[in-house]
């Protein structure tokens, strides 16, 4: 069957053998090595093996990512994260009478449930006592809501309780294209490390930090929805991401959205489990111990019972962090408005704008340089890598995935997050995530509108060093230069 | 002509008139390939029964070069290549020489340019009323795998690539069109019936070939502008929603 049972959080499990290989036994059947997997990170092959395979009974890092998020081929769907995993649910209408054996439930759907005829209808219960079995209707009728069981349930459900039908059907249909059209860069799990990935300058985004640069939300946002479905509906110049439009519709769209959403939290799930563990456990950590007198047994008993009592705070911790982070991109208050409308493009805006960007306090040209050619002084400095405290080989500004990420040469009017001057507000404003281009929140809203006129010049100006004068005594035109 | 009126195999009616002139050619050429084909066929054909239907005993009779044979089999070809060479010429001057392509592109100059890159295209607009510039103008407008024309009237733009080689295919107009890297390449269609064509990437030019579909929405010229002014309000949107319009 396609449940796999967990008492400690709800799942569905979405089989993609049951899909297409109905009438197999399972995805047994699927020839291994043709088999899709999700790696995992190095942060958890840093770990020592009790660490990531666990002890005994009790699970490590790698059984606690794959009974919330599954492998490809069997995807889980943790009802715990703000992901649309699709599917209509509804919720029981009526407590059946537990009396006599259940074998016909009133069932009220959000939406409409269109099924063709000779269909199976799976209902899954989400809540409840009978929560995660699954049911087989044989017979649906949408005036009354009765649906007619193929067998007694064994467990009577009550009213209120959740169900869901054909849940996971977003999630496979974006797994379905993902793997079709942006595993061959992003990789089967996101890690930007699929077999073109290496021939591209810039890398393809490795999503399991759960951090996308190009957003509309506020410094300390995730990505929103909205972020990364423009991103595949408009690209990024500069880089080697095309658009996606018109080769996917809308509801394509949204379903690859929610499966890069899905990546994104698996791998930053892990990282995060990785991170409450690795202080103490990773193959580094207990050198050190071992070489200060503890032994590897007493180490490896503490781990012990570490997962046994403190791991599943950890672990809730995590997950609302995570979930609540991710949710909450997507409300208004995450978004970025400007306060004031767009000061008008002038000349003496521009000339602000410049005296900004070179200003002490901003110090744009620190990393952008003073003709605003991406050449300023940081640009040769060498790093620190702020995981491994130590230099990096390469000089130049390096983002969160360890690569050399220089600042953008804005003569050249290429904008990766967009050129609509509300995107360089926003990158001003919210900084670009991952990279070191920082938030400037705190600045007055004009001011930033007046940055942008300038950047926004400068690709057209013949000595963009210079400050912008008017080239004509008349100033209508000279703006409009 | 069976296969044709069923579609077998066979593109779909030329969607511009050009294409339609194209076609006429395409089948002209397939007509007179055909009857070549079919005609040497059976003249293949009937020499191999000949000298299977030999009598044992019979030799074979042994020829060594005719002069007239020779002569009909190098003129009349000749002939047919070279009315075809001729009879092609306008068309393909029309298509593919600047000077010779339609007036009306002549006086309006290129509307857009195209800029394939791996792995879409990048369309840009210049602003109402200005002539497109080969360097981006600052109030140029920007769009992704989407091609606005006004319908009736011949269209031309610019084709150029940022990086490898690329291919401008819009089959349903027969227009198909390297884009070579350093070169801009005017193109030019004319599109009668509003509705949408399909453009695609004719050069095998990455493992995102594939990827390079995009669309020309031919309609009449004041939903162009309309188009376009719409394209402006979105570039130049500052995130600022005025109270009027939010009711």
């Amino acid at each position: 069957m396609l449940v796999k049972t967990n008492r400690q959080f709800t799942i569905l499990t979405i089989g993609l053998a049951l899909v297409s290989f109905a009438g197999c036994s399972g995805s047994s059947d699927y020839p291994e090595a043709f088999k899709s997997r999700f790696v995992y990170s190095d942060r958890t092959d840093s770990l020592i093996a009790e660490a990531q395979n666990g002890i005994g009974e009790l699970p490590g890092v790698k059984k606690l990512v794959d009974d919330r998020f599954g492998d490809p081929q069997d995807l889980m769907a943790w009802t715990k994260l703000p992901i649309d995993f699709g599917g209509i649910s509804g919720k029981l209408a009526e407590t059946p009478d537990a009396s006599i054996a259940v074998k016909e439930l009133k069932i009220s759907f959000d939406g409409e449930l269109a099924t063709a005829e000779n269909e199976t209808i799976l209902l899954q219960f989400v809540t409840g006592t009978a929560a995660p079995s699954v049911v087989v209707v044989n017979a649906w009728q949408p005036e009354t809501g009765l649906a007619s069981l193929s067998a007694a349930m064994e467990v009577a459900p009550a009213a209120g309780d959740e169900v869901i039908v054909g849940g996971g059907q977003k999630l496979v249909h974006g797994r379905g294209l993902y793997m079709r059209h942006c595993s061959h860069c992003h990789g089967t799990s996101g890690d930007g490390a699929g077999p073109t990935a290496q021939y591209l300058t810039p890398r393809p985004r490795d999503y399991r930090h759960g951090v996308f640069k190009f957003t509309s939300t506020d410094a300390l946002s995730k990505a929103s929805k909205d972020d990364l479905s423009r991103v595949l509906r408009n690209g990024i110049p500069g880089t080697y991401m095309p658009s996606f439009v018109p080769m996917l519709n809308e509801d394509d769209l949204a379903d690859v959205v929610e499966y890069v959403r899905f990546l994104a939290m698996r791998g930053e799930f892990e990282r995060k489990v990785v991170s409450e563990l690795a202080s103490d456990y990773s193959e580094e950590a207990v050198k050190s111990r071992r070489d200060s007198g503890e032994s590897r047994k007493d180490i490896v008993e503490e781990l012990k019972s570490f997962l046994a009592e403190d791991m599943q705070d950890s672990l809730e911790f995590v997950t609302d962090d995570l979930s609540g982070r991710w949710d909450s991109a997507n409300s208004e208050d995450a978004l970025v408005v400007p306060e004031i409308a767009r000061v008008e493009d002038t000349i003496e805006s521009r000339r602000i704008g410049r005296e900004l960007y070179l200003s002490k306090t901003i110090n744009c040209a620190d990393c952008h340089g003073i003709s605003a050619k991406g050449n300023g002084p940081q640009t040769t400095i060498y790093e620190e890598n702020p995981v491994t405290k130590q230099l990096y080989t390469e000089p130049g500004l390096h983002d969160v995935w360890d690569n050399v990420n220089q600042p953008r040469n804005l003569t050249q009017g290429i904008y990766r997050g967009g050129r609509r001057p509300i995107d360089l507000f926003r990158r001003i404003h919210a900084g670009i995530k991952g990279s070191r281009m920082p938030s400037f929140k705190n600045l007055k809203h004009e001011d930033i509108w007046h940055i942008v006129n300038y950047v926004l010049s400068v690709p057209f100006n013949a000595e963009p060093g210079h400050a912008p004068v008017a080239t004509s005594e008349d100033p209508a035109t000279a703006a409009s230069l | 002509m069976i296969a044709s009126s069923n579609g077998w195999w066979f593109p779909g009616d030329a969607m511009s008139p050009l294409g339609k002139r194209i076609d006429e050619l395409f089948y002209l050429i397939l007509g007179i390939v055909t009857v070549v084909f079919v005609g040497t066929q059976f003249a293949l054909g009937y020499v191999i029964w000949k000298g299977a239907t030999k009598k044992d005993g019979e030799s074979a009779e042994f020829s060594h070069g005719s002069h007239s044979l020779e002569l009909i089999w190098t003129i009349v070809p000749a002939f047919v290549l070279v009315f075809i060479a001729l009879y092609q010429m306008d068309v393909w001057a029309e298509f593919r020489v600047q000077s010779y392509y339609p007036e009306q592109t002549q006086e309006d100059g290129p509307k857009f340019e195209v800029t394939a890159r791996q792995f879409e295209w990048r369309i840009r607009y210049p602003e109402a009323g200005q002539p497109l510039k080969n360097q981006p103008e600052p109030q140029d407008l920007y769009a992704v795998n989407e091609i606005h024309v006004p319908t009736g009237r011949p269209v031309k733009f610019n084709l150029r690539t940022d990086d490898v080689q690329h291919a401008f295919f819009a089959p349903e107009l027969r227009v198909k069109q390297d884009a070579v890297a350093g070169l801009i390449i005017p193109v030019w269609f004319e599109i009668p019936v509003a509705g949408e064509y399909q453009l695609l990437c004719a050069e095998l030019c990455g493992w995102g070939h594939y990827k390079m579909r995009a669309i020309i929405v031919a309609e009449p010229q004041d939903k162009v502008n309309e188009y376009l002014a719409r394209l402006k309000e979105d570039q130049d949107f500052d995130g600022v929603v005025k109270d009027a319009e939010e009711e």
